[in-house]
């Protein structure tokens, strides 16, 4: 959260899950590299290079494909929450990895002759019309370039100074990139191999990055599927979203009032409030967070605001829209027109059911 | 044609790389005053970007209130 800006904002899960990202990394490339000289021997020996090559890429493919599961894997399972917190870090681990093979593979291919390296790369081979011949390198190259703007501007700072909305659209790029990433897999195969295993895998991880999205983008247009039938009656501001019961305690739930943004609804001791359920940092959603140290706690990023005003607690000056809300028996109801960021509304009450 | 899309991005790489420096040391804290008294680690973290962008940062920059970061 703002308040002044740090280089990275560290605390032990996110210590913990770099020291994951690295040794995984480490790990992989180690098996890969052991693997691949223990296989190929004698006259199908590969060299370090080609072999340090092949190891990074796969690395830098399969880290990319991590990172498209984890977003939907996240809507449809919170344990997969952890895995988001730190998602950045994985992405800039990815960009680095796959800057690593191609700093190999421009060298390895075009560092020995007279012409400019990068001259050469986009140079040695024109056959754009020739899908057994195309030049798979200039993919690689442009899925790289997009890598490298998104590990840049991946520090709080821009997603500040860019505006969420902007910073958003510039990381969904990541979308493009791996489409490119793919083909220049792909293609890569198709010239170079043989083995119809690798092109399989590429195939599998495509398949289950696709299905997964597929899936979480169904749910979530169910669900607002479903509060499109919700709406005020003629001459009414308030709308029935739901019994307070369907809520635990010091945790959150999400609605959808007509065509309108999601509400976040919160209970805790003893009372219910609504927010807007779009974080102010990512958008993430605050209504699957739950409340902690008597904050709304968004369960992406851990960005926190006050229930009864959607104000961040000081010194944090974030805000977020709130929404009048009131408890009828057991029945939630909201005015779902969004109220200034952070304008204090005064929380229902909800009389606690004495068990027996 | 490759040699003049590489001789362009070597430009604006450079631009970017001197504006950056200064962006960094100075301007940062004039576009957002978050970053006054922000860790060189943080100026050298937000460098790359800042080449890769640099002609918005630069306008951000122009455009940034003259009394910001004074304090």
């Amino acid at each position: 959260m703002s308040v002044g800006y740090v280089s990275v904002q560290w605390n032990r899960h996110k210590r913990i899950y770099d020291a994951c990202v690295a040794g995984g990394i480490v790990l992989y490339l180690g098996v890969f590299f052991a693997a691949g000289k223990a296989l190929y021997t004698g006259r199908n020996a590969i060299s370090g290079e080609i072999l340090a090559m092949r190891a990074l890429a796969t690395c830098a493919f399969l880290m990319l494909n991590v990172i498209l599961c984890i977003g939907p894997l996240a809507r449809l399972d919170r344990r997969f929450l952890p895995l988001l917190y730190n998602r950045r870090h994985l992405g800039v681990a990815t960009f680095l990895v796959a800057l690593a093979h191609a700093a190999i593979a421009i060298g390895f291919y075009h560092g020995f002759g007279n012409v400019n390296p990068f001259v050469a790369l986009l140079t040695s081979n024109t056959n754009f019309t020739s899908l057994s011949a195309f030049p798979y390198q200039t993919l690689g190259l442009f899925a790289l370039l997009i890598l490298f703007l998104m590990a840049a501007t991946s520090h709080d700072f821009w997603l500040k100074n860019l505006g969420a909305p902007a910073w958003k659209r510039l990381h969904m790029l990541v979308y493009i990139a791996y489409g490119l990433l793919v083909m220049h897999v792909a293609l890569g195969i198709l010239q170079t191999q043989r083995s119809p295993w690798l092109a399989s895998l590429v195939g599998v991880g495509v398949v289950i990055v696709a299905t997964l999205h597929l899936i979480a983008g169904q749910r979530e247009r169910r669900h607002d599927e479903r509060g499109s039938q919700l709406s005020p009656r003629a001459g009414e501001e308030w709308v029935d979203v739901g019994a307070v019961d369907d809520i635990a305690d010091q945790r959150g739930s999400t609605v959808t009032v007509g065509a309108g943004e999601r509400i976040a609804l919160f209970r805790y001791n003893g009372c219910v409030s609504a927010t807007t359920n779009v974080c102010a940092h990512q958008g993430g959603p605050l209504g699957e967070g739950k409340i902690i140290d008597g904050c709304i706690t968004c369960p992406w990023h851990g960005w926190q605001y006050r229930p009864a005003d959607g104000r961040s607690p000081p010194p944090f000056a974030e805000k977020i829209h709130t929404y009048r809300v009131r408890v009828v028996g057991r029945r939630i109801q909201v005015d779902p027109t969004p109220l200034p960021p952070g304008t204090a509304v005064e929380p229902a009450r909800v009389e606690e059911v004495q068990s027996a | 044609m490759p040699g003049l899309i590489l001789l362009g991005a070597s430009i604006y790489a450079t631009v970017g790389t001197l504006f950056g420096a200064g962006f960094v040391l100075r301007g940062v804290e004039r576009v957002d005053p978050a970053a006054l008294g922000a860790p060189w680690t943080f100026r050298i973290l937000i460098l790359p970007g800042v080449i890769a962008l640099w002609p918005l940062m630069a306008w951000r920059w122009w455009c940034a209130p003259r009394t910001r970061g004074a304090a």
